[in-house]
């Protein structure tokens, strides 16, 4: 047939398909989408054992901790080692050490023998291990006349061999004539002769050696090391190709989306805000009243509280972020027992939170008009209270301006959900308190009145959860804790507060 | 929102069901018609049309900018109707098979006036293993030793398929041209 008509042929038929299409029926892009959202659903469930990340990081753990045990001992071998380089250097126990080979050398003839006609492979490399050490030994005759010893080992070596068959023995010839090679270059590797020392000086090489089974003796074998003139030298061939238009056609899939290096945060957070005051010894006026025991048992209760915040935050890494900002917060408690105290005098009454810091007050010099101290305290003589038991909920409200500074670690952080685990150190400037007094009235604590401590931090740590709403605005919520490292007051002898909240955080997040 | 090529390439690869839709808005209607070569009915055709789809969504990451993108779908809708026609079992048998001259064979046959429905149907008409190697070979433009390893089957055979589908199609053509201007097409 004419080839021309062939593809005359064809090419008609490819012209005619070439720019054929069809519309697909509506069912068909159904279908597909539903295909797609089954797989998208399957690999949004965080199943970790099918995650390959977790995998990795197993096994780079176990990769480290081989390398960890490898070193360790590795050290122990190394300490080892100096010890019977101190001890080689006495020729007394050189010549001990020898024996021990030769005893040990004796051990692997008696298995050779066992082993018989039957483990040719095996008494080949015990030989050839025996020639070893023979050599090695023969190194040291400097120190000691122990090679002589093995030259005698050598001959009844050989008659214990003649039940093994030629081969085998043109092996031991051959191997032997080898090993004169490798003693001439070995003469002059100073390596070699340090592990000679540690060979004469280890008795328990040669014991592993004598092992018949054929493995282990393939291991022990490759395990020696040997001259690098023994080394089989692979050469790598590289091609090299060239594609002119690569750079160019590589370029535009390399464009990738530029990473969102910074982003604000603002969010509104309700939480649960505890002072956890505690009095932990009783107030003097309590004391005088004796109801030292009644004065410990109040306790705080959280209250409805509210922050409001600012955040900004600097993307380090893929994953990592440091984040800081400005939040308020508005920590409202309630504290209640501890009862009351009535002063029979004048009929003031006095809680125990006020008793508190007016003791605490008192010891100041710069109680300011509106301290607790106004509340009374001041105005009670130890004569004339008396102790009343009632319990009732006081107001205990709080106010901050704090300034975090935490690190973040996003998981999924380019997709459409993505997780942060955060943590850090929350700056609390103290604004000021309110607390109710027994009569009802309010007492403002400012950080004038030098009762609380007007600077304390707190740990952190939350979990968020970022939905991608845009490429530039994010919506976050998040779970914080927050728990003070120190005592909210100053030192006071009488009170004690470790505030604690915890709060979920709803916010939007933009992106630059 | 329009992509252009390079961006739906990304946008697929990001797993933007945007760009995934107006990939297949682009280019569904291409492989449509190369699935449709491939089968005997729209309803296979359609089968394996999703199943390309999903491939190529699932592996687009691996899409370099070596080829044109739409050289690079064709092949993959080409070798899921192929697999398709293995799992089905359509390809088990495919021998050598004697070819007979019907006489055609010198005579310059024009595809011009055929519109490409047309031609789709005769393609369709053939026993699936012609149909499988005509396609390949005269329209994909594989050569026979490409279809043989493709196939699993020897080059003969495939050589001997589509000079059968020539065959067939040859005489398909020439019947409808004679009922077309009522000449007498002689042997």
């Amino acid at each position: 047939m004419d080839p021309s008509k062939q593809n005359s042929f064809e090419e008609q038929w490819k012209k005619a398909f070439q720019d054929s299409t069809e519309t697909p029926p509506l069912s068909a892009w159904k279908g597909i989408e539903a295909r797609l959202d089954e797989e998208e659903k399957e690999k949004v469930i965080p199943l970790w054992w099918k995650t390959p990340r977790y995998w990795y990081a197993a096994a780079s753990v176990a990769a480290l901790l081989m390398v960890g045990i490898a070193l360790w001992d590795g050290s122990y071998d190394v300490n080892n080692n100096k010890a019977n380089s101190q001890i080689a250097a006495t020729d007394k126990q050189l010549i001990d050490s020898q024996k021990a080979i030769i005893e040990e050398e004796k051990g692997v003839i008696q298995t050779e023998k066992q082993i018989g006609k039957t483990q040719i492979l095996n008494s080949e490399n015990a030989v050839s291990n025996v020639e070893r050490r023979k050599e090695l030994s023969e190194k040291d005759n400097d120190f000691i006349s122990a090679g002589e010893k093995l030259a005698v080992q050598k001959p009844a070596f050989s008659e214990s061999r003649n039940d093994v068959q030629p081969s085998a023995e043109n092996n031991i010839a051959a191997s032997s004539g080898f090993n004169k090679e490798r003693k001439s270059l070995l003469a002059s590797d100073l390596k070699k002769t340090d592990e000679i020392a540690d060979l004469n000086n280890n008795p328990e090489k040669p014991f592993v050696m004598s092992n018949p089974d054929a493995a282990s003796q393939i291991l022990a074998e490759a395990l020696t090391p040997i001259g690098y003139k023994d080394l089989d030298v692979y050469v790598q061939k590289r091609y090299v190709f060239f594609k002119p238009d690569a750079i160019a056609s590589n370029k535009s899939p390399k464009k990738e989306k530029k990473k969102q290096e910074y982003w604000a945060d603002v969010n509104v957070m309700p939480a649960s805000f505890n002072p956890n005051i505690n009095v932990v010894n009783a107030p003097s006026a309590y004391a005088s009243a004796n109801a030292s025991r009644q004065s410990l048992s109040g306790s705080s209760r959280s209250g409805a509280s509210y922050a409001l915040q600012t955040q900004g935050a600097k993307r380090i890494s893929k994953h990592w972020s440091v984040e800081t900002g400005l939040n308020y917060l508005q920590g409202n408690s309630t504290y209640e027992g501890g009862g009351y105290l009535l002063n029979a005098v004048n009929s003031q009454s006095e809680n125990v939170l006020q008793s508190a810091l007016a003791d605490k007050t008192a010891s100041g010099s710069n109680a300011s008009p509106n301290s607790p101290t106004t509340g009374g305290g001041a105005a009670y003589s130890a004569s004339n209270t008396l102790y009343i038991d009632l319990n009732k909920e006081v107001i205990n409200n709080y106010r901050f301006v704090q300034v975090p500074v935490q690190a973040g670690f996003t998981l999924n952080p380019d997709k459409k959900l993505s997780y942060s685990v955060v943590g850090g150190v929350i700056t609390n400037f103290f604004i000021n308190n309110e607390f109710e007094s027994a009569s009802g009235s309010i007492i403002t604590s400012t950080p004038k009145d030098d009762v609380y401590r007007n600077l304390n931090y707190s740990a952190t740590t939350g979990l968020r959860f970022n939905y991608k709403l845009s490429a530039k605005l994010k919506a976050t919520l998040s779970g914080s804790y927050q728990r003070s490292l120190l005592s909210g007051f100053k030192t006071s002898e009488s009170l004690e507060s470790h505030p604690s909240l915890y709060g979920v955080a709803w916010g939007v997040r933009y992106s630059f | 929102m329009t992509f252009n090529e390079q961006e739906l390439v990304i946008g697929c690869q990001q797993r933007n069901r945007v760009a995934q839709k107006q990939l297949y808005d682009v280019f569904g209607g291409k492989l449509f018609a190369i699935c449709l070569r491939y089968t005997k009915n729209r309803d296979d055709a359609e089968d394996v049309l999703q199943d390309a789809f999903i491939k190529i969504y699932e592996n687009i990451s691996t899409f370099r900018n070596d080829s044109p993108l739409e050289y690079w779908l064709r092949s993959i809708a080409v070798n899921t109707a192929l697999n398709h026609l293995r799992q089905h079992k359509y390809l088990k048998q495919l021998d050598d098979i004697d070819t007979h001259e019907n006489g055609l064979a010198g005579k310059d046959i024009t595809l011009a006036d055929f519109q490409w429905q047309q031609l789709l149907e005769f393609i369709k008409e053939l026993p699936i293993g012609c149909q499988t190697i005509f396609n390949l070979y005269a329209i994909e433009g594989y050569q026979h030793n490409e279809i043989a390893q493709k196939l699993g089957i020897s080059e003969g055979t495939s050589k001997s398929q589509y000079s059968r589908a020539r065959t067939l199609l040859q005489e398909k053509l020439n019947k409808e041209t004679r009922f077309d201007d009522g000449s007498v097409q002689t042997k």
